[in-house]
């Protein structure tokens, strides 16, 4: 049987530049299917997808707000040809209701354990409409490692450069975030891997850069110092959410080849200040996230808080204006205001702004939005500071043995498709 | 709150809130249900409002028109100013059975007291 396996296109973000990264959600869900079944996997975002083929089942994996729409029509497409559709995702679980409308089944938690019983329900043609494992996540032991071999691998390159491959060590998050909708999507406790298989996974990744996608490393002392510990003979160079400020964490971090966080600056604190310089102590670069229009912020809050983001040193700087994806608190909170005022799902990105911001019109937060931008790269910009991370993370990999140079074949490249060197 | 209420969320999830019932003297109810966070393994309260105000109708055996629903969020001391204290009056339509359509009224403290007090 062939499983065709697509991951949406979306529209990148204005003033960012654009970096494709191997999708997570799909690897995990294809470690889930019989071995019996052939995968062909299609990521639109680096590769054209061809419609007009003969697929035995249809799958679409959502992660983003910005991918339902395209993965919707995707879906129609398919089913007009009669191919039986499944979603899942991320999104799929956001947008539950609207996507059953595309749908021949939809697919609502985890997966590990579940894709055999639906295949042989598609094999006898008894999928069913919804299959709902929300109130029941697998047991942690049966998270193995994510299937990458049905990756394209030489699609995630721009210029000869490899980008990082995304791994797990953890799901779930017991804090409640106000723009965040992780309680609703894996639960409101801290769910921690096995070490033994989250280090089994890491020596099968055959890429020294990773994203560590894990809503946040913070949640637990002991088992981060342990994950720590045992990462640091893997040599690996990587990224990750929030790891916590202690320093004997921040120095295991380090040895275990913390090469940059996301840290999410809130407001002009000393506690801010104080946290960005400790990670730069420990050799740690720091990207902050920066949510504007938050209702307590008013433009002048705004601007002071850009100013601040230059005195404080950060290495990269990523500006979001709010957007209420659904299931989270900010959603809640705006429509029992009634204030958001466009539900075109493609305009989620984060980018654009999609309701009344209370201190200001919504027009002047999505000029604050191009202003922060345009602000903080103004002496130096974007891609400037990304050489310069570049750079830290191959002098060290020089250091360690690992560096692999640039891949000469493929320097005219860029996520698969021709540019110029 | 005065106790806890156990009712099946979005996706038949298992889900919690904090629940206050206050029997005023023109006859009418009022519920009060606190969104409790951590404590709620599953949907948020405003996520669910309608058939979470039609569970808890039929729970405590009361007509439409005799029943008044108040969402309250307590103040998680948070740092962020996004985890106060709110009340919310939730006013909906009432179509053969179950609620729809919420709308919702911010409450001040005093009107919440006024409210329970009628």
């Amino acid at each position: 049987m062939k499983f065709k396996l697509i991951y949406p296109r979306w529209e990148k973000l204005e003033g960012q530049t654009t970096f494709n990264l191997p999708p997570h959600g799909p690897v995990v869900m294809a470690a889930d299917i019989p071995g019996t079944i052939e995968i062909e996997f299609t990521d639109e975002n680096v590769e054209d997808l061809v419609i007009n083929d003969s697929p035995d089942f249809v799958g679409i994996s959502m992660m983003l707000t910005t991918q339902v729409k395209r993965g919707w029509s995707i879906a129609d497409q398919y089913r007009k040809l009669g191919k039986k559709v499944i979603f899942g995702g991320i999104s799929t679980m956001l947008h539950a209701e609207e996507t059953l409308e595309h749908a021949d089944a939809i697919f609502l938690g985890e997966v590990e354990g579940r894709m055999a019983d639906i295949f042989e329900d598609f094999r006898r043609n008894e999928l069913k409409k919804v299959y709902n494992f929300i109130a029941s996540p697998p047991d942690m032991n049966l998270v193995g490692p994510a299937n990458r071999d049905i990756l394209k691998k030489d699609h995630y390159y721009h210029k000869g450069f490899r980008m990082v491959d995304l791994f797990h060590a953890s799901r779930g998050c017991i804090y409640d975030c106000y723009p965040c909708a992780v309680r609703y999507l894996g639960g409101r406790g801290f769910r921690p891997r096995p070490l033994d298989r989250v280090i089994e996974e890491l020596e099968q990744i055959d890429n020294n850069r990773l994203f560590i996608v894990d809503n946040s490393l913070a949640l637990d002392t002991q088992w981060e110092k342990e994950l720590f510990r045992a990462m640091i003979p893997l040599k690996k160079k990587w990224v990750s959410h929030t790891i916590e400020d202690k320093e004997e964490v921040l120095d295991l971090a380090a040895q275990a080849g913390a090469w940059y966080v996301y840290q999410a600056v809130f407001d002009t604190s000393d506690y801010i200040r104080n946290r960005i310089k400790q990670y730069h102590d420990y050799g740690i670069a720091v990207e902050g996230t920066i949510l504007l229009g938050l209702d307590n912020q008013t433009e002048d809050d705004i601007k002071r808080l850009i100013d601040f983001l230059l005195e404080i040193d950060l290495d990269l700087a990523e500006f979001t204006v709010l957007a209420p994806f659904p299931h989270t608190k900010a959603y809640a909170d705006l429509i029992k205001q009634n204030r958001i005022f466009d539900y075109d799902w493609d305009h989620y990105n984060a980018g654009k702004v999609v309701y009344h911001p209370k201190h200001m019109p919504a027009e002047r937060l999505q000029e604050l939005y191009h202003y922060a931008w345009e602000t903080f790269y103004r002496n130096e910009p974007q891609t400037m500071k990304m050489f310069n991370l570049i750079t830290r993370v191959i002098n060290r990999e020089i250091e360690d043995g690992t560096y692999a140079p640039r891949r000469r074949d493929l320097v005219d490249v860029s996520f698969g498709r021709e540019v110029g060197a | 709150m005065d106790r806890y209420f156990d009712f099946l969320g979005q996706w038949e999830t298992p889900s919690r809130c904090g629940l206050k019932v206050v029997r005023r003297k023109d006859g009418k109810t009022l519920v009060i249900a606190t969104e409790i966070y951590r404590q709620n393994p599953g949907t948020p309260v405003t996520e669910w409002v309608a058939p979470l105000a039609t569970q808890i109708m039929h729970h405590i055996v009361e007509q439409p028109e005799n029943y008044i629903f108040i969402e309250h969020t307590p103040d998680l001391r948070s740092k962020l100013t996004f985890y106060g204290e709110t009340f919310d009056l939730v006013e909906f339509d009432w179509d053969g059975g179950k609620f729809i359509n919420p709308k919702w009224t911010r409450l001040s403290n005093e009107e919440v007291d006024q409210l329970m007090e009628e």
